[in-house]
């Protein structure tokens, strides 16, 4: 089953999936990387019920995006965050991202000798001779580079301790120590997320959101030392202000500095790298900066399913030629809206969906595409969609029902 | 070898970096020096290029490989041919090679074969693609004509540090 609310690009769905036939279904909902359990008195996840910011029309929205496709083809042996990622691009920009390959370059402190050989012949007789051996050592290449990992946050007034997932990753070619910094005052969004009073904290348990179990970062005291090519995830926190309204956006940065030095591109800190060589900043010179986002979203949404079995002998055995009843309600339980709501659930696996069994509130809807608000939609597995309209807590509960039969 | 020869190139030996010490072995002089481009912008706001010893060298950046050889004696060479290998670490830059007078041919396979660079090929996972200076091992240079006695011939190419 899943609930997505259109905005101006292509709508995000949830899905539900139910297991095996031959035993009762069981709800389970696949969670998103966005939404948070903050949500919790619903008993599966509200939608996305806000216009996504349009991403292809602003100059700035488009900088952003290439310099942020840029540095994540930067990053390596990250699949499941460019995962994510790309799901996300792909609504918006139908944008697909190779793994990017990268390599930090030669270590720090590789010495690379070469010599020419000169063959020639003096009244005939051939000789060989070497040159001397030039030597050179490799220094330290100072570089890092930080990539948002998050997708845009929705949050409500007054929340507290709302994460942004950031990688800081090592892009130089020896060790390094950096100093993480948070800043949420940056121009161009409509409010400033306000740091919690331990801002910046490391995802130790790598659950990509902030839980018990992560490691807060105390600047001086565990500054993340990274070798070349090492990252390390790190999380953001802010606090809402009270005054936002909906569909507002709030703009919150982490920046990590190299502790040997930042400055320009080619700035060389002598003796300051690994054993002794010296250290050269590389073309990020030491510093590296993303920027995360939160969207002001208010509605919460109480969704329930259910099925029913009845098989062709007059009992309840999930049998072949067994008929089953889904009842799924759809509730919004505080004043916000959940805007061009759109219900869809792929017929479940081993079922054949029952031709005329789409029922919204009582009213039967047809199979085929048409001016009423549902259909069974075959252009890819077959799905049940039924588009609710802007739904508020005054509008009640909304019921759909479909059937199947089991093959 | 003559005793005025030895002490010019005592001299020069002087002067010399620790890496352009030679090694005199009998009728050449062959020395190899690596070094690094500086850009400078000169009082009169043009950019000057000058090369530098290769110190500070990082990932990115590009040295600069320089072979000079010197005929010390009385008698001609014949059929020069100096091999400068491209090190593990760097890769040569496409039409960098540089030496008057000679024929330059570069190796895909250690220095076991050469050719001009457009006719060198590789395979790889089992297809067969032509060549990039990523791939070349080794470059040689082929002097035309002999080498006089005291005349001098250089190579230079440049090279990447991955």
């Amino acid at each position: 089953m899943g609930f997505s609310s259109k905005s101006r690009k292509a709508p995000i769905s949830l899905s539900c999936e139910c297991e095996a036939v031959h035993s009762l279904p069981v709800i389970t909902v696949t969670k998103q990387p966005e939404i948070r359990r903050y949500y919790g008195n619903s008993k599966v996840f509200p939608g996305h019920c806000q216009s996504l910011p349009d991403w292809g029309s602003s100059t700035r929205a488009n900088a952003r995006r290439d310099n942020t496709l840029d540095r994540i083809r930067q990053i390596a042996k990250r699949k499941n965050r460019l995962t994510e990622i790309s799901r996300l691009f792909a609504v918006v920009f139908l944008v697909s991202l190779t793994t990017p390959a990268f390599s930090a370059g030669t270590p720090v402190g590789t010495v690379i000798d070469n010599m020419a050989q000169v063959n020639f012949e003096v009244a005939g007789t051939p000789i060989s001779q070497n040159s001397n051996v030039s030597s050179i050592t490799v220094q330290e290449r100072i570089d890092v580079v930080v990539v948002l990992q998050s997708a845009q946050v929705q949050v409500a007034a007054n929340d507290t301790d709302r994460a942004l997932l950031f990688t800081v990753t090592n892009t130089g070619n020896g060790s390094e120590t950096f100093l993480l910094s948070i800043n949420s005052v940056i121009g161009g969004d409509s409010f400033d997320p306000v740091p919690s009073t331990t801002p910046i904290y490391f995802d130790t348990d790598a659950s990509g959101d902030f839980n018990v179990g992560d490691v807060a970062y105390v600047p001086g005291s565990n500054d993340p030392v990274l070798v070349a090519d090492a990252s390390v995830d790190v999380l953001i926190l802010n606090d809402i202000p009270g005054t936002v309204a909906n569909s507002e956006i709030g703009r919150s940065e982490l920046t990590a500095d190299s502790l040997t030095g930042t400055g320009a591109p080619g700035d060389v800190f002598l003796t300051l790298g690994d054993g002794g060589t010296d250290a050269v900043l590389g073309t990020t010179g030491g510093t590296g900066t993303d920027t995360g986002e939160y969207i002001v979203g208010d509605v919460q949404l109480n969704i329930l399913k259910s099925v029913s079995v009845l098989d062709q002998f007059g009992g309840t055995e999930p049998i072949p030629g067994a008929t089953m009843t889904y009842t799924v309600t759809v509730e919004v339980t505080n004043t916000g809206t959940a805007t061009n709501s759109v219900f869809n659930d792929p017929i479940p696996a081993d079922t054949t969906y029952l031709p005329g069994s789409i029922i919204l509130n009582a009213a039967a809807l047809t199979d085929v595409i048409d001016a009423d608000a549902g259909e069974l939609d075959t252009s890819g597995a077959p799905t049940v969609v039924v588009r609710l309209g802007d739904l508020t807590q005054v509008l009640g509960i909304q019921t759909v029902v479909f059937q199947v039969t089991i093959d | 070898m003559k005793i005025s020869h030895l002490f010019g190139y005592a001299f020069l030996l002087f002067f010399s970096s620790a890496n352009a010490i030679s090694q005199e072995q009998g009728h050449l002089n062959v020395t190899t020096l690596v070094q690094m481009e500086e850009v400078s912008v000169g009082d009169d706001g043009e950019r000057q290029t000058r090369l530098v010893p290769a110190d500070a060298v990082v990932p990115g950046d590009v040295v600069i490989y320089t072979t000079t050889v010197e005929n010390v004696s009385d008698e001609g060479a014949d059929n020069v041919v100096v091999t400068n290998p491209v090190p593990e670490h760097l890769s040569y830059i496409a039409d960098s090679a540089f030496a008057p007078g000679m024929v330059i041919e570069f190796s895909v396979d250690g220095g076991v074969s050469y050719a001009p660079a457009e006719d060198l090929t590789v395979e790889e996972d089992g297809v067969t693609r032509a060549a990039t200076s990523d791939d070349f091992t080794h470059i040689r240079f082929v002097l035309q004509g002999e080498l006089a006695a005291g005349a001098q011939g250089i190579t230079r190419f440049r090279a990447r540090l991955h």
